[in-house]
């Protein structure tokens, strides 16, 4: 088992340089110049240019900026953005919003989901279910921020059931309303996977036996059908909150969540190159990390699955 | 000569004569059995699903190749005076805030759309079929080498790589026109997009390889270029279909999005994402719905019959699949 781990945190290892090299390689093998742009309309004199270029690694090659990056990186400086912050407080501050954010959206999905997937299930055909398919296919269909503006129109402008943009501080209560537009399509996602793997352990054997040896309905549902089906469910989940981080650029938007993903977008609008690099290295690590702990989710769940 | 009947035995001996074989239809050895593809457009023929997703295809295609059968409506013919007017006769979807036709701004901005999601998928399906099929099939440094290039693409998430592609490219490729702004995000996805498709096409492809026809294949001399093309690639095709389809929807969506953060289509560019982004302010204020809800709606109908397009071939082609 540690073996597996140490296994699979060196294969990651080349992964996430290459994905760095490559970010690294978009945002700065391009022309156009940051240092004039960061003067304005001000003229920029030799030695402040010389002075910037030094501090920003720019007169180096561009293999040697990487490197002092990464170097940077493991020491856990992150360099200074254009606009002279410190990017590792840039992300210090925005990174917990995100992360709650997720988690938040996450929990939201996973209950929802694994409620209306079971029922759905153990219902196979009946109005419940045939609702609840078609609800799913239209929550895939429609493009997350046009659900976003409907919900944020409805019940933040509207009615006033919750804050309609989220600002400075992000607290829990004006959270739930970006959390549930975030999770709304991986719930749909929850909810077929819950009903297909109820209704494929409604058939197994080992529910028959349970049944056979006159154990209740209810607990052979509960115990038996359900139990198994949650396998495939909680891997998804675990690989879902790397997507909801990353996905959560465009909920940030809408509500003006103080989040990474708007920091990641302010960044590139703005041609912040230093907050660029090190905001997609965060999310390519969270990435590796959450597909690691989901293969180890997966053994620890299924006893058929050993890693060796 | 008289047989010698032992005690118990005769009953088991059914004499020849009085038990004529019937005679049964001829088995026509020509005809070539019938094949994976045959079984699975016979399923599919059956499937109300398929049927409404294929007509409401067509019918889009159409819109996208012949507007001009749908609106005589120029959507780039501006009246101010009737901004964010509602639906009227002669303008049944109303104006927007430009004043814009949305009707034929609508029928317009299909193409664009549509464009980038087969294109993209057309790309991605083509290059991550070569380096699936490569790496399953030969094994060895090709699989290691494929694998982790598409590792580190894969470990990037889409959106957010996307956003920072298309901005350099802004820097060395602007003032792109239509087709140069479609082509723009097609690569873009596409970049991103491939490492999902080789996965499955290398699964797909090891499965597949070990099986005993493709052994006899090899036994009676074809070459192994040959067996990959002849043998192993036909018969990994299906799950890189069923992915196909499906993410026919996923890069439309994805196209929108890119649109609406502002980054994706140029704005001279009729298409569904930009109107969203468009109307963006108009549903703040809770006013004008209709500027939103049109592309909106078609978009998502678009979407949706590709998705289920994708459910009827999954179905189709992966009887395992078909439980629920």
């Amino acid at each position: 088992m540690w073996w597996y781990v140490g296994k699979r945190l060196l294969q990651a290892i080349p992964v996430v340089l290459g994905a760095t090299l490559l970010i690294y390689a978009m945002v700065f093998l391009q022309p156009g110049d940051p240092i004039t742009a960061l003067f304005g309309e001000k003229p920029v004199s030799e030695a402040a240019r010389a002075n910037l270029e030094a501090q920003y690694n720019l007169d180096k090659p561009f293999i040697v900026q990487w490197l002092l990056f990464l170097g940077g990186a493991l020491t856990g400086d992150l360099g200074v953005s254009y606009s002279g912050q410190p990017v590792a407080d840039l992300i210090g501050r925005t990174f917990p919003v995100t992360v709650k954010l997720a988690v938040m959206a996450l929990i939201i999905e996973a209950v929802l989901g694994i409620i209306a997937g079971f029922w759905a299930g153990l219902r196979r055909g009946k109005i419940f279910d045939s609702t609840m398919l078609v609800v799913s296919l239209l929550v895939i269909a429609v493009p997350i921020f046009v659900l976003g503006f409907m919900l944020q129109l409805v019940f933040g402008v509207k009615l006033h059931w919750a804050p309609a943009t989220v600002g400075g501080d992000a607290s829990i209560g004006k959270l739930i309303l970006p959390a549930v537009v975030l999770g709304l399509v991986s719930f749909a996602y929850v909810l077929r996977l819950t009903r297909t793997s109820v209704i494929e352990n409604l058939s197994a054997d080992h529910v028959r036996t349970a049944r056979a040896k006159g154990l209740p309905e209810g607990a052979v549902n509960r115990k038996h059908v359900l139990r198994n089906s949650l396998i495939p469910v909680v891997t998804f989940l675990g690989a879902d909150l790397g997507t909801l981080m990353a996905g959560a650029i465009v909920t940030e938007g809408i509500f003006n969540v103080p989040g990474i993903g708007n920091l990641a977008y302010q960044a590139v609008q703005r041609g912040e190159s230093p907050t660029v690099v090190s905001v997609v290295t965060v999310m390519v690590l969270v990435y590796v990390l959450m597909s690691l702990l989901v293969d180890l989710l997966y053994a620890a769940l299924d006893p058929r699955i050993r890693y060796a | 000569m008289p047989e010698i009947a032992r005690p118990g035995q005769e009953r088991f001996v059914a004499p020849l004569a009085e038990t004529p074989l019937e005679e049964t239809g001829t088995v026509d050895t020509s005809a070539p059995p019938e094949g994976q593809w045959k079984e699975a457009w016979k399923q599919l023929r059956s499937n109300w699903i398929f049927w409404v997703s294929a007509v409401l295809l067509l019918f889009i295609l159409i819109v996208c190749l012949f507007p001009g059968l749908f609106t005589d409506i120029n959507p780039r013919a501006a009246d101010l005076g009737r901004s964010k007017e509602g639906p009227q006769s002669g303008h049944p979807f109303g104006f927007d805030a430009q004043g814009y036709d949305v009707y034929s701004r609508v029928i317009h901005g299909a193409r664009a759309s549509v464009t980038v999601g087969i294109l993209t998928t057309l790309f991605v399906t083509f290059v991550g079929l070569l380096t699936g099929a490569l790496a399953g099939f030969y094994g060895k440094w090709a699989d290691m080498l494929i694998s982790r290039i598409a590792d580190v693409f894969f470990a990037i998430p889409l959106i957010l790589g996307a956003i920072v592609l298309l901005s350099a490219l802004n820097n060395v490729w602007s003032g792109r026109g239509y087709w140069g702004g479609v082509i723009a995000v097609v690569l873009v996805l596409a970049v991103f997009g491939w490492p999902q498709m080789t996965r499955i096409a290398r699964g797909a492809v090891l499965e597949v390889k070990n099986l005993e026809f493709i052994d006899a294949a090899r036994a009676i001399g074809s070459s192994k270029w040959s067996n990959l093309r002849r043998h192993v690639i036909p018969n990994a095709l299906a799950p890189v279909i069923v992915t196909a389809t499906v993410s026919l929807g996923v890069y439309i969506v994805a196209e929108a999005t890119l649109s609406f953060l502002g980054i994706g289509l140029p704005t001279s560019v009729v298409s569904w994402g930009n109107d969203i982004a468009a109307a963006q302010s108009e549903v703040r204020s809770g006013r004008n719905l209709h500027v939103l809800f049109f592309p909106a709606g078609a978009l998502a109908i678009t979407v949706l019959s590709f998705m289920l397009l994708g459910d009827a071939v999954r179905d189709a082609l992966d009887p395992k699949a078909k439980k629920s």
